[in-house]
């Protein structure tokens, strides 16, 4: 299952936010057993580590952290912050 | 009119030509030729015109605003976001930088950098700010640089590192701690990534550098680090809350 990021916004960048978003995907978006979760962030200008640390913190504590994975693309703001996170 | 405008920061014509007493044709001539031979430099549209020290930020309408007490000052509704929705949408606003010939990616690490530090403003200060509550946010372009000034009338990254590590002996380790190591004045949370993640981006490229200042602490990143320190160095070290000036080369 595929959430496009952009549709939480353009530019993602605090703990709240990112805690409300990712309270949104849980209670809207509803994998199969075992699907995994792609995270697309197409169409983002730039994202904190702080929301995305909130939204990666919930997703994987509810469908595990193998089934919850980043489509960065080539956006460094991304890329840069799960390299802050998962360091 | 250079040292005037030096001393006091952006000046708009009908300010100079009070202050310097000669007629406004004149002035116009004097402000002509400085901005023809780089001296000077327009900012804004009229009435709102300022001149200013070409390839210079000015720190001052910012300076006055974090050193005030008890009141905001005339810039402030410009530049104040009292809220963190408020800061979010201006945040977004940096989008537009691009038609300044800032490259997406460039963009992208800025607007997260700028987030995470303005973030902190809110994060570390509910409830503990001076007076008023929210932080300052503005950008300057200026000689192929883009400025981004950020502070806050908080308490300080010593007062909230501290109740998380108790045995910090002054503001300037404080200061150095939250950019180096992994923790937060909002322990028992799991965060404190935010500022290593700034100093990184920071870091990364000849192209960028940021100053600090939080009391008495002062630190600086980046290749162009120390040009950002150098605006900050005079700051009353006694006027609680944190400024962080970020600059990123415009190519």
């Amino acid at each position: 299952m595929k959430i496009q990021i952009k549709r939480y916004g353009n530019v993602l960048n605090s703990r709240p936010a990112g805690r409300e978003a990712a309270l949104s995907m849980i209670a809207y978006q509803k994998p199969k057993p075992g699907e995994k979760i792609e995270l697309d962030f197409e169409g983002v200008l730039s994202v904190g580590p702080s929301w995305l640390d909130e939204v990666l913190s919930a997703l994987r504590a509810k469908y595990g952290k193998e089934r919850v994975i980043c489509l960065a693309r080539k956006n460094p703001s991304v890329l840069a912050s799960l390299e802050a996170i998962d360091s | 009119m250079v040292r005037l405008i030096q001393e006091r920061g952006g000046l708009r014509p009908v300010e100079l030509v009070k202050e310097l007493g000669i007629s406004p044709q004149a002035l116009h001539r004097h402000l002509k030729s400085l901005t023809n031979s780089g001296a000077l430099e327009r900012r804004g549209r009229a009435p709102a015109t300022r001149y200013f020290i070409a390839g210079e930020p000015s720190l001052n309408a910012m300076r006055r605003w974090f050193t005030a007490s008890g009141g905001s000052t005339q810039e402030s509704k410009e530049f104040v976001c009292e809220t963190r929705d408020v800061f979010s949408a201006r945040l977004g606003r940096l989008g537009a930088l691009s038609k300044q010939g800032l490259e997406d990616g460039e963009l992208s690490l800025l607007i997260s950098a700028v987030g995470e530090v303005a973030n902190n403003c809110f994060d570390h200060n509910l409830g503990h700010w001076r007076d008023i509550p929210g932080c300052w946010l503005e950008t300057q372009i200026t000689g192929k640089r883009l400025w981004v000034l950020i502070a806050d009338r908080g308490q300080g990254v010593f007062q909230s590192l501290k109740r998380a590590l108790p045995s910090i002996p002054d503001e300037k380790t404080a200061l150095w701690t939250a950019f180096e190591k992994k923790v937060s004045g909002r322990a028992p949370e799991n965060r404190g990534n935010g500022l290593k993640f700034v100093r990184k981006i920071v870091d990364e490229s000849p192209a960028r550098g940021l100053a600090c200042r939080s009391g008495a602490g002062l630190i600086d990143y980046g290749t162009l680090g120390p040009e950002c320190r150098k605006y900050l160095a005079d700051f009353n070290p006694r006027v609680s809350g944190t400024v962080t000036l970020l600059v990123w080369r415009i190519p």
